[in-house]
């Protein structure tokens, strides 16, 4: 699967595809995670990044290198801010939540393998080989 | 660590959301129902539909009214709602409305989340539990666009729904 069919996919379910980040955000984002010893952004996250920053649906949400403002809602938490109050936690060790929905977070490691976490406890639920799917799991979870 | 009641309560007051209730449990593993994502969403549908008879709280999250045409319709979730377990059901917690509450996704049901996660591991553990079907903080009540108008609109709204749902 590529970028441009993932979004489409998503689109075609009702999501919320906030414009894309910045080459800039995205190396800033990148280098503050390795100051905080998390992991970085893998390659697919980057690609997606290009084209998409935050993707909603329903409750399902996959943060973006940067806050985005929702006019009189809360505004949606860049990656950063998710991940910097979370550093502390041992079950987080190496990894970036990059998404969460009510049920479930979900979480990069610095060999781009992808988790879905228990959102009690942070154990891991479930590996992906495949990142889109791990995303598309993400959102699709939230849909109500 | 064990967090005591004054521990828990400075938490959440940390996380803001010092009004919110919380109670304590002892996490057993219960085992789940297969099939209990499907019931999940569905339950989850049918709570929003009950969700009429809390207006008040309703006005006060400044929601567009289509959004809260298609909250309380069950058709659809609006833009940073989230609809939480008061005891998951690895924890016992029955996939019933009255185990379930409502409130903002960011910052609320995130930092719950977080509150959560950091007594992993412990004997006991301390869940939010609000009094209402819809979580929204002190701080927050007395503020924003909601107010007397839209609270009159929304429960003309909500009955009106109610009667096309034969609930009255």
């Amino acid at each position: 699967m590529t970028t441009t069919e993932f979004l489409s996919s998503l689109k075609s379910r009702g999501a919320i595809i906030y414009p894309p980040a910045t080459k800039r955000d995205i190396e800033l984002s990148n280098n503050a995670l390795q100051s905080r010893r998390c992991a970085m952004f893998p390659a697919v996250l980057i690609e997606l990044y290009r084209f998409a920053s935050a993707i909603n649906i329903g409750n399902g949400y996959i943060f973006s290198p940067i806050e985005i403002p929702r006019d009189a809602r809360f505004p949606i938490p860049s990656i950063m801010d998710i991940n910097m109050p979370l550093g502390n936690i041992p079950a987080l060790r190496g990894k970036t939540v990059f998404g969460r929905n009510d049920l479930f977070w979900f979480a990069f490691d610095a060999f781009g393998t992808f988790y879905m976490l228990d959102n009690l406890n942070l154990r891991i639920l479930r590996k992906y080989d495949d990142p889109y799917r791990a995303m598309y799991d993400c959102l699709i979870a939230g849909k109500f | 660590m064990q967090l005591s009641q004054d521990a828990a309560e400075k938490r959440i007051a940390e996380l803001r959301m010092d009004d919110l209730p919380l109670e304590q449990i002892y996490p057993k593993p219960h085992p789940v129902a297969p099939d209990w994502f499907q019931k999940y969403h569905e339950l989850v549908r049918q709570f929003t539909t009950t969700l009429t008879d809390s207006i008040q709280e309703l006005a006060f999250m400044n929601l567009p009214q289509q959004d809260f045409i298609d909250l309380v319709m069950g058709r659809r979730m609006p833009e940073n709602l989230s609809v939480r377990f008061r005891v998951p059901l690895v924890w016992g917690g029955k996939l019933e409305i009255d185990n379930l509450f409502m409130c903002m996704t960011f910052p609320h049901s995130h930092n719950m989340d977080r509150f959560i996660i950091e007594q992993a591991g412990n004997e006991s553990v301390w869940l939010p539990n609000p009094a209402k079907k819809i979580y929204i903080p002190a701080n927050m009540g007395n503020s924003g666009d909601g107010g007397n108008a839209t609270e009159d609109r929304f429960s003309q709204l909500a009955a009106q729904i109610s009667t096309s749902h034969g609930m009255e």
